[in-house]
């Protein structure tokens, strides 16, 4: 069972104010949950460092993303692994115009533990994953609300 | 003295019991059997205490599982084995009170609650190799599987410790050797083991006995008639509502320790710990009470020691969490001062291992082996066995200090790099002649409990194979033990040894009546269960 999550949200902008602010990863990266910083190392590569919150414990954790695709205005593709710990997966952003003022906004992600303790943690991670999407894709969502003055 | 009769009662019960850990719930469930109206209130957001946050391992001589099991036991033994341990500071009438009702505690709540154990057969005696020890079984505990669902929305509710999977102890739970799968099962269907299981079998014991409990709710003053008798609590919410509640037949004291409190464990423990290993919220709430209710305290220096460690990288309830660090006793590893020298037996038990710590050097008029003490092992050890959070084959984590060579981690730790070359010099030595004449290692139950015991082939490893790792060790504890001074009722006594009437009390909330030991696994729990179980029944007697 792989821990995974997709959370979509129909947003009250066009496509392109969406892409203008996803496809930089410094406009969203403070919005990812627990985020404590992250350092951008090329067009394709970065590394992050987060506090997940697994309701009964917190756990600090280092990243490497790296971008795989950029589908301009409608998509941008990632794969993710673990520095501190061992785990690997990848997610995506999917933006897709209902009409010019509307878009289909989808934020999707998925985490795999491995070694000893993979299938505990992926236990764990069934629920964490599935709601960090949600958080990050609503956060997301919020602030291009904010910044663009929808009321 | 304490505050005056209220003259009018917020809620009025026989019994109340402060705390929902082991001590609290069996108090709670003997009070109630024996005809009380119950209630149980915790401080925090969550119950089941330290008990919840543990294995969950009750130490009782003579229980009927251990007959069942095939293991004998007799009665002049475990009284023995207790005097031994506790260096005659414990009376001997409340060691005899422990062994001779243990059991029928035991037997009781297997008989009429789903409190449930296992006799874990392959997890002997800490001290199996001492000559007063029990050397065939265990008189350990070991909770059952229990299905959490069974409570219902308190479910959630029972504290979890985040490192310790759902497993009995036998099957690993607590010493390694784990299986993940059947891990994530259990997670998946909410079974619990070890201290959840403990806990939410004996909630689910006062739930259908009808104790009612309030969560967030914690007890501030004992209210004192003019006959200097406990007759009733100010409590207060978490939003700062005051309740007065009566307590006609007397108030329980079993609400942890006092290691969450700076100030108490400056003024009452030998070292100021840094890391107790315990969730926040073990204050000192009972121990105040209970002095400013003129009660006379013992064993108050002494806790369940433990050496903590630490992985950085988990937090609990918004502190690093100080953890139950496990390899300290393997080959291929040494614990040394800031000079970089042995000071102790490193497999010893976790309660004894710290009190090396305490050593006092009165000419260069310091504690040598203050926390943190330093953990040197090398490949080999990283290779072959759990380290704190680190798995073997998986890479060091940066919080793990590594060098190519001693000398470089010495200078890197700020040890002694002189010293530390020249001990490790000198344990691969001994190592070679399979003996360490200095502190025995290789020569105890403890130092491979599960594995046949201490051996040179156990425990006598060379650190040769870099790189070279070290990890801190600091003072942490299990709790604390001392407290107010209980009688054979679990009366909380005054100086003149009188009883305190209508105030109780058990578990870390009281001195432990066992005096500075810790038997083995389940030497905290124990005693805790009985004396709350013997406190509840003699409060709803009275």
């Amino acid at each position: 069972m792989m821990p995974q999550g997709t959370h979509t949200v129909d947003v009250p902008l066009d496509i392109q104010t969406i892409w203008n602010f996803v496809h930089d990863m410094n406009n969203w990266a403070p919005l990812v949950p627990g985020y404590i910083e992250h350092e951008i190392l090329s067009d394709r590569r970065s590394t992050w460092a987060f506090k997940g919150d697994l309701g009964f414990m917190k756990k600090t954790v280092k990243l490497q993303i790296d971008i795989q695709e950029w589908n301009e205005p409608s998509e941008v593709t990632f794969d993710l692994k673990g520095l501190s710990d061992n785990f690997k997966g990848g997610g995506y952003f999917r933006a897709e115009a209902i009409d010019d003022k509307t878009t289909k906004m989808s934020g999707h992600l998925d985490i795999t533990a491995g070694g000893m303790m993979g299938a505990m943690v992926n236990q764990i991670l069934t629920k964490f994953v599935p709601q960090t999407a949600e958080e990050l894709t609503e956060a997301i969502v919020e602030k291009l609300l904010e910044i663009n003055l929808v009321k | 003295m304490s505050s005056s009769i209220p003259t009018h009662w917020d809620k009025e019960v026989d019994v109340i019991v402060l705390g929902t850990g082991g001590a609290a719930l069996t108090a709670a469930v003997a009070a109630s059997e024996s005809g009380a109206n119950v209630l149980v209130l915790e401080k925090t957001h969550q119950i089941g205490g330290t008990t919840a946050f543990s294995g969950g391992v009750p130490w009782i001589p003579l229980n009927h599982y251990m007959k069942e099991a095939g293991f004998e036991d007799n009665r002049e033994d475990a009284i023995n084995y207790i005097k031994r341990l506790a260096l005659g500071r414990a009376d001997d009438h409340m060691i005899e009170t422990f062994v001779d009702k243990g059991h029928e505690v035991i037997r009781f709540l297997h008989d009429h609650t789903p409190v449930k154990f296992v006799t874990p057969k392959s997890y002997p005696e800490y001290y199996a190799r001492m000559d007063e020890a029990l050397k065939h079984g265990t008189r350990s505990l070991d909770p059952a599987p229990y299905d959490l669902n069974e409570i219902g929305e308190w479910g959630p509710l029972v504290r979890q410790n985040p490192l310790f999977p759902p497993l009995t102890l036998e099957e690993g739970g607590a010493v390694g050797g784990i299986d993940f799968q059947v891990v994530a099962e259990r997670m998946q269907n909410n079974i619990v083991t070890m201290g959840r299981s403990l806990i939410a079998s004996l909630f689910k014991a006062c739930l259908d006995r009808g104790v009612e409990t309030l969560i967030e709710t914690a007890g501030k003053e004992l209210i004192i008639n003019e006959d200097g008798q406990v007759v009733g609590l100010i409590a207060e919410t978490k939003v700062g509502e005051v309740l007065r509640i009566a307590a006609r037949k007397g108030v329980v004291l079993a609400s942890g320790g006092f290691e969450w409190n700076k100030q108490l464990v400056r003024a009452f423990l030998k070292a100021e710990f840094t890391h107790p290993v315990t969730p926040p919220g073990n204050e000192g709430d009972a121990l105040m009470m209970a002095m400013k209710a003129g009660a006379a305290l013992e064993n108050m220096s002494e806790a369940w020691w433990y050496p903590a460690m630490v992985d950085p990288t988990f937090e609990y309830e918004d502190n690093v969490m100080a953890q139950l660090g496990s390899g300290r006793m393997g080959p291929n590893s040494i614990v040394v001062n800031k000079y970089g020298r042995r000071f102790v037996h490193e497999g010893t038990t976790y309660n004894d291992m710290p009190r090396s710590f305490f050593n006092y050097d009165p000419v260069k008029i310091e504690f040598p082996n203050e926390a943190p003490v330093w953990m040197i092992f090398d490949q080999q050890l990283k290779d072959s066995q759990l380290i704190v959070t680190m798995t073997p084959g998986d890479p060091a984590p940066e919080w793990v200090d590594q060098a190519d060579s001693i000398r470089e981690l010495a200078e890197k730790i700020g040890v002694d790099p002189d010293g530390l070359e020249d001990e490790v010099r000198k344990w691969n030595e001994y190592c070679e002649q399979g003996v360490d004449p200095d502190f025995h290692r290789g020569t105890i139950q403890f130092e491979a409990l599960t594995n046949g015991g201490g051996s040179p082939a156990n425990n006598l490893g060379k650190i040769e194979k870099g790189p070279f790792y070290a990890l801190p060790i600091y003072l942490g504890a299990l709790g604390t033990n001392g407290g107010p001074k209980i009688n054979e009722n679990g009366q909380v006594v005054n100086f003149r040894g009188e009883p305190i009437k209508g105030l109780y009390a058990a578990g870390n909330a009281s001195g432990n009546p066992l005096g500075p030991i810790y038997p083995s696994a389940g030497g905290t729990i124990g005693p805790a269960m009985v004396f709350g179980f013997l406190a509840g029944q003699h409060a709803a007697n009275s």
